[in-house]
Order: structure tokens, then C-alpha cells, then sequence
């Protein structure tokens, strides 16, 4: 698809405030019906929880281990995705309630609030799909792009990518540990301290639901383990699922760093637009999904409450028609499709030519020019 | 909450279970009003004694620990999805069951008028411990004075109901200035008072009526032996303002008193002098954004993208006017986490950092 060639820094300006506008009008409506919607998520969460858990306790029975790893696995993603990422982003600050305050909440996965609010509200989010300071992309073991360097270790990331999957809690744990810095620009040290607080973290989960149920279910601990196993599992599956499609499908662009230096804020916007691709489905699947579903929206939108992404979307898609940009959306299977082809893409060496910023000063020359 | 039940859902081993949420996160699916360590109530009763005001009677959970006469709580509300918090006296003697506030409307203050106009039965509001010094004693004095307006009334109505009780009315003396009787709240509680207590002198003074404001020659027809009495003083802060000179010019005994709002000094657009609560530092508001003006300062607060988006600087404002830099709009805010880096100083601001 390649970055836009028609558009001038005053377009691209006029682009920055009617989204401004679209942010304004949402934020300064919200209000009660909002709260009643994140309290119904919240009790939806904690009532499949407590019904997952406790019939776990019947596991031993195949239906009752069946009904409850389910249920489990509802509650660990609701709480992880719809609830946790969008509490902490601030979403819900507004209604002053301490048990949604992005300060203070802490969310069940293996990663300590205050590193993923450092790696991903403001790393993620503010340098979104730049090489080399987004470092989502890739996650510092696959290559995600054109523009990181390949190596041999990438023949096997197919391989790795199933395994992070598997495992995504955890990776997302280390995430912000940054080990490639280490020994460079970051000390032992300070890894150390990130360490320690990670594992205190990782600690209270692995004691709750690989120690503490177990235990309560006495000499039928087995299901009750395998059951909190495979609700983790399949969070981890699910969602590595649904964040590897925010940003890694077919026509996604990546940006460096030189051409975003100075960013106006319609740029950032529109790098956020571009950065990111979104998922068609049915209002439960978006819930389920945290509106992670609406990768678009959410990276325009950070802290507007996730459910109103649904309303602000097809003006979103009005404004990419009228300034001719790409609005990247599909079913679940197509834009996984899309990513699983570009793991596979780039476990080669292989680099495509890609439009670039011109060196024009005025406003009203195109920002970019095609490929020579 | 049975105590056993308490000590138990408190325990180290239910909050492993629970984490990394808490227990009351829990207990709320069965009642809001339950929690482990939280002063909640309930209300049971509402009453409109005048058109301006609402008096609730609060049923609270055992969190909450009584209070002395006199004392304020810290009410939470929520309304239109927001919480919101504001002072309220406590009007119930300690040895009452029931928590009894009453609220009047505070011009367009948003949660007083939601409260005169919408509270209900059932409602369900947050409460935190009793606060305050008005009444530090055990026991009534000798003699005493009891000098209100408007709705100052309230902490003192505390004190003498909490007096009646004890039948500790020797000799009390309560002076009460309001717009019109039918402004006034507790008028007839107060006179159902006067009528059973010998001990008791009330004198209302309704200033719509043609009533006297408080001055030197009012105070001492009213009072003429205020030189024996130690006084309880509350109301709004311009009647607090006569009356405290009148008062000490004429009593050595200790004046105890109640104010319910700091005046708040008018500024100018644009000026602004910001104070930093917590390192007892101030600067003035104009060099830029609240972040670069602690930044400038000194201090040294998180902070993140700078740019609005990820939330890291994210600070309390105790009060103050601040201007959102996005959208220019200026608002302001009391209690309220806000982001350093995309708001300035409008005005004067209490940042709590």
C-alpha cells in the first residue's frame, strides 16, 4: 500500500483536528450509561470466575471440568483484556472510583502493572510501529519487519512465535526488562530490581492458582490444576491471537525514526492509523477481544472507553474515504492469515522498496513520494 | 459482618486466594454496601424540611466508628457515573444509631442540588472516618453558647443534642440567624427543645423579616453574660467573620469553631500561582504546563509522552483552575486526578505533589 503520497502537511493538519473533534465530543459525553456498561463487565468477570473455580472443584467430572475451564478462561480474559489493559490505559479514571483507577490497579497476568504501563502505554503508544523504538514489534525475538535486521535465529520463528504464544503472559512479564540493552545503556542492576518486582508479581499468581485451589480441593487438586492451567493457556492463546492482529497484517506500515522526528499531531495521528488494522466481528467477540478489535480507534483513542470505539468507528472510516487513506479491516481469519504470512515472510532476508518522506518545506507539497 | 467472618475473608490466605484483586471487590457482588475495612452506608430515611434542603438518615456498616459531636464525614456520591465527594457535618448525637446529615443547596454546586433534588431510600453512599475538633470534650460545660447561620447549624445541633441526651443542659444559650422560618432547618426540633428544657434559650433571628444582623449591640442584648460562656460558632464565612471579633472582645472563654469553606480568592485569567502540597514548594503558573512548571521548580514527577496520551503523569489537584492545553477549556476541579503534562494553571492551583 505504501504511506500516502497526496497528502500535504495542511491536509494532514485538517485530518488531526476533525479527530480531535471526534475525541472531544465522545469524552465530554460520558456518563452514566458508560459506568453501567464497565460494572457489568466487572460483574460478568468476577461471576464466571467464582462459578469457573468452584466447579473445578467438582473436575474430576468431565462436564463440570469442561464448564469451569471455560468459565475461567472467560474471566482471565475479560479481566486481562476488556477490563485490566483499558482500566490501566485511563480509561476509566473519570468516575473517580479507586477500584478502576489506572494508578492503582493491578491486573491477573504475570506482568506488574507499573512495567506494562511503561512498555505500553508510553513505549507502544507513543513510538507505535517506529523500528526500533516500538518495541512490540517483535518483542525483541521475532522480526517483524523489513527493517530489522535479519538473522538466522529468525529461520525458526514460526517456532517461536508458538511458543510466545503459548507462554504470551510471561513474555509480556520480561517485556520491559529490555534484555537486548542490557550490559549497553541499562545496568544488571536495574534489571535486578525489575526482576525482583516481576517475580513478586508472578508469584502471587502461580501461588493462587497452582498452589492455593489446588489445595482447597483436597485429594482432587488434578483437575483443579490442569483446569488453572488451561485457563492461562488459553488467555495466552487468545489473546496473542487478537494483539498480533493490531499490527501485523497485510498492508500495516512501519516507520522510522527519521521520518518521525517533529511529528505534528496529525501525524502521529495518522502513523497511528496506518500503524494499525482492526477486526470484523459481533459485539460479544469485540467485548471479549477488549475492542482490542479496534486497534484503529483504540491507537487514535487511547483513553476513551473502549465500548465507544464501536460508535466512533464508522466516522473514522468516513474521514480515511474522504482523505483516500486505507482503513485496514477483515475477519479474524483473514488478518491472522496476514500475520502468520508475514512470521513466515520474514524468517528470510528479504527487504521491499517503500515510499519515503520527501524533502519538500511547504505545507501544501505532499509529505511523501513513491518509491524510485 | 460477623466478626469471625470478618477476620476471616482478612486473612493473608483468602486474600492470596482473591488476588491480585481484593476481597471487597468480591463482597460487592452481593451488597455494595459490604466491605472488609470501607465506611459504607446506606440510606434509610430522607426528609425535605425546607425546599433547599435535604437531611438524610444513614445506616452505616461496622466500618464505620462513630464520631464525636460536632464532626464532619467525607460523603461520596456517585452521580452520573462520577463519584464525588464533599463534607458534610454529622447532625446525630454519638449515641444515635443512625449517621444524620443535612444538606442545603450550595448555589449551583452539583452535588448538593443532585442530593436536595434526587436522593432517595437505598442510595448508597461512601463514608469515611468522623474528622474534626469542634466539641474536644467529655463533658458540657457550665454555661455555654451556641451561635449558628444557615446551615451551620448543623455541627451544632450535634453538640446540644448530644448534651440532651446526656441531660447535660445546665445553661445554654443558642442563637441562630436565618433567612425566613421556613428556611430554616431544625426550626422545629429547636423549639420542641426550648419548650422541654428549662436550660435551654433559643433566639432565632430571621434577617428576611426584619431581623437585626449580628453587631455589637445585637450580641450583647441576645447575650449579655458571653463572658461566661465558651462559644460554638459555625456558619458562612462573612457571618464567621463578624461574629469572631464581637465574640473575643467579650469573652476569654474558648470560642470553638466550624468553617465550611475556605474563601477562595478571585484571579484574573492566565495568573496563577501553583503549590506543590506535598514538598511545600510554590511557583507561578505562567511558565507553560503544570508538568514544566513542577519541572522548573524542582521537583521531579513521572511522567511519560508528555503528550496526553499515556497517562504516567497523572496527578492529584487538591483545588484550583486549570486549563486543559488540547482544547483550551478551563475548568475547575477539586479532588481530581489530572494529567500534568496537558493542562496549565488558569488560576490559582494545589497540586499534590
Amino acid at each position: 500500500m505504501g504511506k500516502p503520497t497526496h497528502l500535504s502537511k495542511a491536509d494532514i493538519a485538517e485530518f488531526g483536528r476533525e479527530l480531535d473533534a471526534i475525541r472531544d465530543e465522545v469524552m465530554n459525553d460520558l456518563g452514566e450509561s458508560d459506568a453501567r456498561y464497565i460494572r457489568n463487565v466487572l460483574k460478568t468477570q468476577r461471576y464466571s470466575e467464582v462459578a469457573g473455580r468452584a466447579l473445578l472443584m467438582a473436575g474430576f467430572l468431565p462436564p463440570a471440568w469442561l464448564a469451569g475451564t471455560g468459565l475461567l478462561s472467560l474471566s482471565k480474559i475479560l479481566e486481562n483484556m476488556e477490563i485490566g489493559h483499558n482500566v490501566m490505559h485511563g480509561q476509566w479514571d473519570w468516575m473517580n472510583d479507586p477500584a478502576l483507577d489506572s494508578s492503582t490497579y493491578e491486573w491477573d497476568n504475570t506482568c506488574p502493572a507499573h512495567q506494562w504501563k511503561h512498555s505500553h502505554n508510553y513505549m507502544h503508544h507513543t513510538f507505535t510501529n517506529i523500528v526500533d523504538l516500538d518495541r512490540d514489534v517483535g518483542y525483541g525475538i521475532l522480526r517483524m519487519s523489513e527493517d530489522q535486521d535479519w538473522r538466522p535465529q529468525h529461520l525458526a520463528q514460526p517456532l517461536t512465535a508458538a511458543t510466545l504464544a503459548a507462554f504470551f503472559q510471561w513474555g509480556v512479564a520480561l517485556h520491559d526488562l529490555e534484555v537486548e540493552r542490557l550490559g549497553k545503556d541499562k545496568t544488571f542492576k536495574e534489571a535486578a530490581v525489575q526482576l525482583r518486582e516481576i517475580w513478586g508479581k508472578a508469584r502471587k499468581q502461580v501461588l493462587k492458582d497452582y498452589l492455593l485451589f489446588p489445595a482447597l480441593a483436597g485429594p482432587m487438586f488434578a483437575p483443579v490444576l490442569a483446569g488453572n492451567f488451561s485457563a492461562n493457556l488459553n488467555r495466552n492463546l487468545w489473546s496473542f491471537l487478537i494483539i498480533f492482529c493490531g499490527h501485523f497484517t497485510d498492508e500495516v506500515e512501519m516507520f522510522d525514526e527519521s521520518e518521525t522526528a517533529d511529528e505534528t499531531r496529525g501525524e502521529w495521528y495518522l502513523r497511528q492509523l496506518l500503524g494499525s488494522s482492526n477486526l470484523s466481528g459481533s459485539v460479544p467477540f469485540h467485548i471479549l477481544s477488549g475492542h482490542l478489535s479496534y486497534q484503529i480507534e483504540h491507537h487514535l483513542f487511547p483513553d476513551m472507553p473502549s465500548h465507544r470505539y464501536r460508535e466512533v468507528a464508522p466516522k473514522i472510516q468516513e474521514i480515511c474515504e474522504r482523505y483516500g487513506l486505507n482503513y485496514n479491516t477483515g475477519p479474524l481469519s483473514k488478518q491472522f492469515g496476514g500475520v502468520v504470512k508475514r512470521i513466515l515472510r520474514m524468517s528470510l532476508p528479504h527487504r521491499r522498496k517503500r515510499n519515503t518522506l520527501t524533502s519538500e518545506t511547504s505545507t501544501d507539497a505532499p509529505v511523501y513520494a513513491e518509491a524510485a | 459482618m460477623k466478626p469471625v467472618v470478618k477476620k476471616l475473608l482478612g486473612s493473608s490466605f483468602v486474600g492470596a486466594l482473591a488476588s491480585p484483586l481484593s476481597v471487597d471487590d468480591y463482597l460487592s457482588l452481593i451488597d455494595s454496601r459490604l466491605s472488609l475495612s470501607e465506611p459504607r452506608g446506606r440510606v434509610t430515611h430522607v426528609v425535605r424540611q425546607t425546599p433547599d434542603s435535604v437531611t438524610l438518615e444513614i445506616e452505616p456498616n461496622d466500618n464505620w466508628q462513630g464520631h464525636r459531636p460536632g464532626q464532619h464525614v467525607l460523603l461520596g456520591v456517585v452521580l452520573d457515573g462520577v463519584r464525588h465527594s464533599r463534607c458534610f457535618s454529622v447532625v446525630s448525637a454519638p449515641s444515635e444509631p443512625m449517621i444524620e446529615v443535612t444538606i442545603k443547596r450550595n448555589g449551583d454546586g452539583r452535588v448538593s442540588n443532585f442530593l436536595v433534588d434526587h436522593a432517595e431510600r437505598g442510595q448508597l453512599v461512601h463514608l469515611s472516618p468522623a474528622e474534626g475538633d469542634f466539641y474536644p470534650h467529655a463533658e458540657a460545660p457550665r454555661k455555654a453558647l451556641l451561635l449558628s447561620a444557615g446551615s451551620g447549624i448543623t455541627p451544632v445541633m450535634s453538640v446540644l443534642r448530644h448534651w440532651i441526651a446526656r441531660d447535660e443542659v445546665a445553661d445554654v444559650v443558642f442563637v441562630h440567624y436565618a433567612r425566613t422560618r421556613d428556611d430554616m432547618i431544625y426550626a422545629a426540633e429547636l423549639e420542641a427543645m426550648a419548650r422541654r428544657h428549662d436550660g435551654l434559650r433559643v433566639e432565632t433571628v430571621f434577617t428576611a423579616d426584619g431581623g437585626r444582623r449580628l453587631d455589637d449591640a445585637t450580641l450583647d442584648a441576645l447575650v449579655p453574660d458571653l463572658a461566661q460562656r465558651p462559644t460554638w460558632l459555625c456558619g458562612p464565612a462573612g457571618f464567621m467573620d463578624a461574629a469572631e471579633p464581637l465574640i473575643a472582645a467579650r469573652s476569654n472563654e474558648t470560642l470553638h469553631r466550624e468553617q465550611f469553606a475556605a474563601t477562595r480568592r478571585e484571579t484574573a485569567h492566565g495568573e496563577g500561582a501553583v503549590r506543590f502540597l506535598n514538598s511545600d514548594v510554590a511557583a507561578s503558573g505562567e511558565s507553560g504546563s503544570l508538568l514544566e512548571v513542577a519541572e522548573g521548580a524542582g521537583l521531579k514527577p513521572n511522567y511519560g509522552c508528555r503528550m496526553g496520551i499515556c497517562h504516567a503523569c497523572k496527578c492529584r489537584v487538591a483545588e484550583g483552575s486549570v486549563r486543559d492545553l488540547r482544547t483550551n477549556r478551563v475548568r475547575d476541579v477539586r479532588d481530581t486526578d489530572i494529567q500534568l503534562c496537558i493542562h496549565a494553571a488558569a488560576g490559582d492551583v494545589a497540586v499534590e505533589l
